[in-house]
């Protein structure tokens, strides 16, 4: 990337286009820090996390609601166990656990399904764990990166509805996609990428490559 | 906090064993057939220092006394020698019955018997068998009987003609002590290579779960606690495994062995029963250390996400 100036402001519902190739997921890696910039600096609520030390980021990564293409399931634990993980790794005690996992599995529909596998599941019913896992800790920002990539049609748009759904409760959502209607449907600000530059920034945009 | 993240190690490792059973019965095999290899070696280390000491113990030297060397003499030498570090144990056999053993040897030898009936009094004299505690013992014994109070009242020691058979027998020995030794040395470093590799390759397939949970804010202690706890569950598993077969097998084989030695008291089960805490042990710790170091260094090349 070259040349990046982007300030999002919070709960704003932002999505980042740009054609394969162009620099969207790794907006995406900067941000959870997978991977470091060479120069600039990034500042997510007012922390610098440029150089983070390695021992901050799990602290990151558990302030930051991040849904992924793959989905990111662990396929030997249990959709509730998969939410649960993320409470876990904070040291979260077991009477937390049992009384927030059931909420947030809740608000994605899924409270009937806590027990199943994720390969027992559909596409679209494992972006909902994604999401619900990312909900756990409350945060402030969520980064969705390709939510619905591998989801069809009437997936998608119950992962869209999520997604506008959580920005309405204050989180700052953050989508990384490609695929035009949704961003073309939002009416919401869109960022264009292009070869790893920032092309277009409009407050209500449109896909326009 | 402490109990809590303990807690969380042990269920998530055993959660991890059981919902990856085949996988972790792979690995435990594994584990289980190097310890069966590695105890067998040990049956095998045991029999031959068995045998190897069975045909030790079957060699002795004798000192053949003059026929006119009185019984008191002979007790002072035999109590010099039996008070001498080096010596397991002395048997006095008479001139009587050196001569009785010498008749019935040449029962059928009629010249050998009609030249005894003409001799008026027993021209043997008494023979002292020494045996030593090990055969490089032998030269020091006999040398104390080169003292000149004693080697008047000695016709012979036969110790020239046996040490040829003795410095061969020592030399075969510390060849087989060096090959079995070779042998398991091999055998170990090939055992604790293919755990270790075993380790690394059940870390290998579970690389995008330690990714999944490094993006999801997971520690790496946190992440590599339960994998280094499983894996040393692995372990301990195969090493069970292993006592609990090679314990019947043993047994079975037993009786084979000490047939094939002509009935020499080989008790290789209670050679491991006898030596089961050390040898147990042993294994424990070893297995225990290698699948630490294992799965640390697999699940390390995985955290860097």
């Amino acid at each position: 990337m070259k040349e990046v100036s982007i300030n999002i402001e919070p709960g704003e519902f932002v999505s980042i286009v740009g054609q394969s190739g162009s620099g969207k997921t790794t907006v995406v890696r900067l941000l959870i820090s997978e991977i470091r910039p060479d120069s600039g600096k990034i500042v997510i609520g007012g922390w610098d996390i440029t150089d983070i030390k390695k021992h901050c980021v799990p602290l990151l990564r558990r302030q930051i609601g991040v849904v992924f293409q793959d989905f990111k399931l662990l396929p030997k634990k249990t959709v509730f166990e998969n939410v649960a993980f993320a409470l876990q790794v904070s040291g979260a005690t077991r009477g937390r656990i049992e009384s927030v996992v059931p909420q947030v599995l809740n608000i994605v529909d899924l409270s009937n399904k806590s027990n199943r596998y994720p390969q027992e599941l559909s596409g679209g019913e494992r972006q909902r764990v994604a999401i619900a896992r990312s909900l756990i800790h409350r945060p402030k920002v969520l980064l969705a990166d390709e939510p619905t990539g591998n989801l069809d049609a009437l997936n998608t748009k119950d992962i869209i509805d999520l997604l506008l759904k959580i920005n309405e409760f204050g989180t700052t959502v953050v989508m990384v996609t490609h695929n035009k209607e949704i961003v073309n449907s939002l009416k919401r600000r869109v960022i264009t990428l292009e070869d790893g530059r920032v092309t277009q920034d409009h407050k209500v945009g449109k896909y326009i490559i | 906090m402490f109990l809590i993240a303990l807690n969380r190690t042990l269920l998530f490792a055993l959660q991890s064993f059981w919902r990856n059973i085949w996988l972790s019965l792979a690995t435990v095999f594994v584990v289980f057939l190097a310890f069966v290899s590695v105890n067998f070696l040990l049956a095998v280390n045991y029999v031959s220092d068995s045998a190897i000491n069975l045909v030790k113990e079957r060699i002795d030297v004798s000192v053949y006394l003059k026929p006119e060397v009185r019984e008191s003499k002979i007790a002072e030498i035999k109590t010099r020698l039996e008070s001498m570090p080096q010596v397991r144990e002395v048997v006095y056999r008479s001139a009587q019955e050196n001569l009785d053993s010498f008749k019935q040897k040449h029962e059928g030898d009629a010249n050998i018997q009609e030249t005894l009936k003409e001799l008026d009094s027993n021209p043997m004299g008494g023979t002292l068998v020494i045996r030593a505690k090990t055969l490089t013992e032998y030269p020091e014994i006999l040398k104390a009987l080169d003292d000149p109070t004693y080697s008047d009242l000695i016709e012979e020691k036969n110790f020239d003609d046996n040490r040829l058979v003795i410095d061969r027998i020592n030399a075969i020995a510390d060849n087989i002590k060096k090959v079995v030794l070779a042998v398991s040395l091999i055998f170990i470093i090939i055992a604790v290579l293919i755990v270790f590799n075993t380790v690394r390759i059940a870390i290998f397939t579970h690389q995008n779960e330690i990714a999944i949970m490094k993006l999801v804010g997971a520690g790496n202690w946190f992440i590599r606690s339960p994998f280094i706890l499983e894996s040393i569950l692995c372990g301990v598993f195969g090493c069970f495994a292993a006592f609990v077969f090679l314990y019947p097998l043993l047994s079975l084989i037993q009786p084979y062995i000490s047939d094939f030695f002509n009935g020499a008291d080989f008790n290789i089960v209670g050679y491991f029963t006898d030596n089961f805490l050390v040898i147990f042990g042993t294994e424990l710790v070893a297995i225990i250390i290698i699948n630490i170091i294992s799965s640390s260094i697999a699940i390390g090349k995985y955290l860097n996400v």
